[in-house]
């Protein structure tokens, strides 16, 4: 009965009631977790808390540095491009820009291009 | 009935044609990453799908690449679980150093509802006290007594419907 203690807490930091105390659902990020590698096979109760939060804080960052190209384009959508030439201009994304340009494929090549010379700033 | 060729074998209908894995294994919800991403612009800023999708499999990819790298030094370690701490590290030395304070304080505030939410739980057992107040350590003073306020808030109401008035106004 006094479990609903601890949603009440975390829940200043979240987002919704939906899942509980945290923004994004653990059961499916241990899922995304587990598939990260044959090695990976236990992992503490802590670890997804700490992704739920950490993804949260990844997708903010993700969202206006794309933001940031979609102003720069004079444009109030946020597009795919924009995500991507984010990604290509901020060296800590490196690890996604295969993602990025498999999942692109055609078209969005010279988007990405130019955003090689576009400053981004927190 | 006649069979496509080159259909893939024994797709179990789950709406994934490429790969034989169901999408809701693969990806965080688009509904969850859509509302945080909303937060993160102004009021009159719009997201296309297609922008929501990208995200929604970067943050997979994020996962995976923080997971493996905590992966690894568990096994130089030859430890077989991967915890929080491990996970920090990891973000900690992949060039996410600007997470690890939030994510601490994040952290600590659960266990901090956790260790409440125990002691409460057993009544009034004063050894059970004395350990949540051990994982409470470098606790600033008075967030306790905010985390009991904001039990006895709950308590008294629906509150946690909405958030953004949970940590102002105790007096209404």
């Amino acid at each position: 009965m006094r479990q609903a203690g601890i949603y009440s807490g975390i829940l200043s930091g979240g987002i919704s009631g939906r899942t509980g105390p945290h923004s994004l659902p653990l059961a499916r990020i241990k899922k995304i977790m587990k598939r990260s590698g044959e090695d990976v096979k236990m992992i503490s109760g802590e670890a997804p808390i700490v992704f739920s939060k950490a993804c949260e804080l990844f997708i903010e960052e993700l969202t206006v540095r794309a933001w940031m190209v979609t102003l720069q384009g004079k444009r109030r959508t946020l597009h795919k491009e924009d995500v991507m030439a984010a990604v290509s201009a901020t060296d800590l994304f490196d690890f996604l820009v295969d993602l990025v340009s498999v999942s692109n494929g055609n078209g969005h090549a010279n988007v990405v291009a130019n955003s090689h010379d576009m400053v981004f700033e927190r | 009935m006649a069979e496509a060729p080159g259909s893939p074998g024994g797709s179990g209908g789950d709406g994934s044609p490429k790969s034989g894995v169901r999408e809701q294994d693969r990806y965080l919800p688009i509904a969850n990453i859509s509302r945080i991403m909303k937060k993160a612009l102004p009021a009159n800023g719009k997201i296309a799908k297609d922008a929501k999708e990208t995200v929604q499999e970067c943050v997979s990819e994020f996962i995976s690449f923080i997971t493996s790298e905590a992966s690894d030094k568990c096994q130089k370690e030859k430890r077989k679980t991967i915890n929080g701490d491990d996970l920090l590290w990891a973000m900690a030395t992949l060039g996410f150093e600007d997470y690890i304070e939030p994510l601490k304080l994040y952290l600590q505030k659960y266990r901090e509802m956790e260790g409440d939410s125990k002691a409460t739980a057993k009544g009034s057992d004063g050894s059970v006290r004395k350990e949540a107040g051990l994982l409470h350590g470098g606790t600033q003073p008075g967030s306790s007594s905010q985390g009991m306020a904001q039990h006895v808030s709950f308590t008294q109401g629906m509150n946690y419907m909405h958030p953004q008035f949970h940590n102002g106004d105790l007096s209404g």
